[in-house]
């Protein structure tokens, strides 16, 4: 496709770069009026993502210094979004908080997706009493409503990042586990497993090489999925005080310090919210046009 | 049926049980029990004294046997005595339930009396203007945390109207407009997002149905839409219907932790936070059995209604 050339024919480097831009472009507002809901929550992806990997870019306050002399100060020119009781800057703190908290659940997630999904596979594959097991285990886990399950955890193991991010993975392992294990039920009848086992594999190569491949899709769409639930999960554990501890900015920790003035300062508690809708919902966008594509 | 039911209870049962000796252990997994824990508040850690507290708790038993007694009683209908509070457990956690309760029904009446409308206009018009603006509505609503969505709705109502929730939580046998005036604002913040679910759910069951021939043939047939739509869509989705809403019922109880907390309401959640955090055991573990068992009884119950409403429904799965 680069090797196209523009209707110029021979033309110098920078026109041609420019001419290649225009139908890039084009390509990207044909897809946006196609798909609208997704091309937006692709763009506003990339927004979160530049803003986690790159805070400095968006704010060059510390989102920890403390200034007695201007607390609690309502949104203006000096501070975007206002400020808290410690005079911290509330959109320094939003932005910088970015990175901490989708750090947080998407690496939870990759644990609860790790675990889930390997016990899913080995259990569907597998079946009988390996499957009984594993479901009887699941089963437990999730009996309780996942938030509680959260608080528990959490809770008891006393308010840090590691036991947020253990309470978090383990409370969404038997959503990787279920989509994984009926991937494998499923998967596991077709033709070209009977194929391999024909031709001499072992059941831990078919179970890997070839299973595991084929279910990989949709735990990644699963991931896609929860990733909104987790995050507001991971928001509301903050909100309890039981997430990640002050001074360190994480959204759902904000929310928590600014509910005390939320009738004085409302502006603490708007915008991390804020943050994290806009999070969800460009998440949501993504993972519900992968979900109806794959159907 | 019959058979069915019982197998269906033993299932649970063993779940339950299983869920009851996990919480228990958890709860003793950790370092710094109630022990130290007032040993630390009073100033003084004499090991006299901390071996006659745990004797006094049953903290010197070996688990199992700790366990065991706590299952007899629970048996029993007895939870055993709050180590903090000093009152009987069982008490405690039914007097929240009922706070819990209440804000959960009403909750679940109001999600499916906002979110099974929209989403069945949603999918009558699918693709339409007011599909579009629905569905702007379900992912919104299912993105707003619903803590900050109850902020919100503080701010707004005491900006606008001037008026904030009453601060003390009165029983609806005392005083119910009081009552009502506390939970409003909880039951709307819960109530928006799992309207939003509900909505979103019921669209994807009439989108769904539209695609089925039994659909086809009544429109083929020159049926009017009306009479398609009421007597064989509304029949065959009543099913997912209702087993959604269980679901969404479980989620309330799990959203009411959030909820109640921010709104200071003494339901099961909050006694189960500030439980954890004075590491009262007993109450922990007898809140959390009360919430894994109406969870249990919800499905159970789903399960039930399937039946009624559809008899064809498999035994097995």
């Amino acid at each position: 496709m680069s090797m196209q050339t523009s209707p110029q024919g021979q033309a110098t480097p920078t026109t041609a770069t420019m001419g290649r831009s225009r139908r890039v472009l084009k390509r990207a507002l044909r897809f946006g009026r196609r798909e609208p809901s997704f091309a937006l929550g692709l763009v506003l992806t990339a927004l979160i993502l530049s803003v986690a990997l790159f805070p400095g870019l968006y704010s060059q306050v510390s989102p920890t210094d403390i200034d007695t002399t201007a607390s609690l100060q309502a949104p203006s020119a000096s501070h975007w979004f206002g400020t808290d009781e410690l005079g911290r800057d509330i959109y320094s703190r939003s932005i910088h908080g970015t990175r901490v908290t989708l750090s947080i659940v998407a690496g939870s997630m990759m644990i609860s997706a790790f675990f889930g999904g390997l016990l899913g596979v080995v259990a569907g594959y597998t079946g009988r009493l390996t499957d009984m097991m594993f479901g009887r285990g699941i089963d437990v886990v999730l009996s309780f409503p996942p938030i509680i399950l959260g608080v528990i955890i959490s809770g008891v193991l006393g308010p840090s990042t590691t036991n947020l991010v253990l309470a978090l993975s383990i409370v969404y392992i038997p959503s990787f586990f279920r989509i994984a294990r009926s991937g494998a039920i499923s998967e596991s009848s077709r033709t070209y497993v009977e194929a391999a086992r024909s031709v001499g594999l072992t059941g831990r190569a078919i179970l890997f090489r070839h299973i595991l491949r084929n279910v990989m899709p949709l735990i990644m769409l699963q991931y896609m999925i929860l990733f909104p639930l987790v995050l507001q999960i991971q928001a509301a554990l903050g909100f309890l005080g039981l997430g990640v501890q002050p001074p360190t900015p994480d959204w759902g920790a904000i929310l928590e310090q600014g509910k005390d003035y939320i009738l004085f300062a409302p502006w603490i508690s708007l915008f991390p919210g804020l943050f994290i809708m806009i999070s969800a919902l460009s998440v949501t966008l993504i993972g519900r046009s992968l979900q109806k594509r794959m159907n | 049926m019959g058979s069915y039911l019982v197998k269906r209870l033993g299932a649970s049962l063993l779940t339950a049980m299983l869920s009851s000796i996990a919480v228990f252990l958890v709860v003793r997994a950790v370092p710094g029990d109630v022990v130290a824990q007032m040993l630390g508040q009073s100033g003084g850690s004499g090991s006299q004294a901390e071996d006659a507290l745990r004797r006094f708790f049953g903290l010197n038993q070996p688990l199992h046997i700790q366990y065991l007694d706590w299952l007899g009683g629970v048996l029993k209908g007895d939870l055993g005595q709050s180590w903090v509070r000093g009152q009987p457990v069982t008490e405690v956690v039914l007097k929240a339930f009922t706070v819990t309760l209440q804000l959960g029904l009403m909750t679940l009446a109001f999600a499916t009396f906002l979110g099974v409308p929209l989403g069945l206009i949603a999918g009558l018009y699918e693709g339409r203007r007011v599909d579009t603006a629905i569905q702007a509505f379900n992912i919104l609503g299912l993105s707003a945390p619903v803590f900050w969505l109850g902020l919100i709705l503080l701010i707004a109502v005491s900006s606008l109207f001037s008026w904030s929730p009453p601060l003390i939580y009165r029983s609806p046998f005392v005083d119910l407009s009081d009552n009502l005036a506390t939970l409003i604002l909880p039951i709307l913040s819960l109530g928006i997002l799992q309207a939003a679910a509900y909505s979103q759910f019921t669209r994807q069951c009439v989108v769904g149905a539209f695609s089925e021939d039994y659909v086809r043939t009544a429109l083929a047939k020159g049926l009017p839409m009306r009479v398609v739509f009421s007597k064989h869509i509304l029949r065959n989705i009543m099913i997912s219907l209702v087993t959604f809403m269980g679901l969404i019922l479980i989620q309330i109880l799990g959203g009411v932790v959030v909820i109640e907390s921010l709104f200071s309401l003494p339901g099961l959640g909050r006694l189960l936070i500030t439980a954890i955090e004075a590491r009262d055991y007993p109450v922990v573990q007898g809140a959390l059995l009360m919430v894994v068992f109406s969870a249990l009884i919800v499905n159970l119950l789903v399960d039930m209604l399937y039946h009624v409403i559809d008899p064809r429904v498999r035994v097995d799965s």
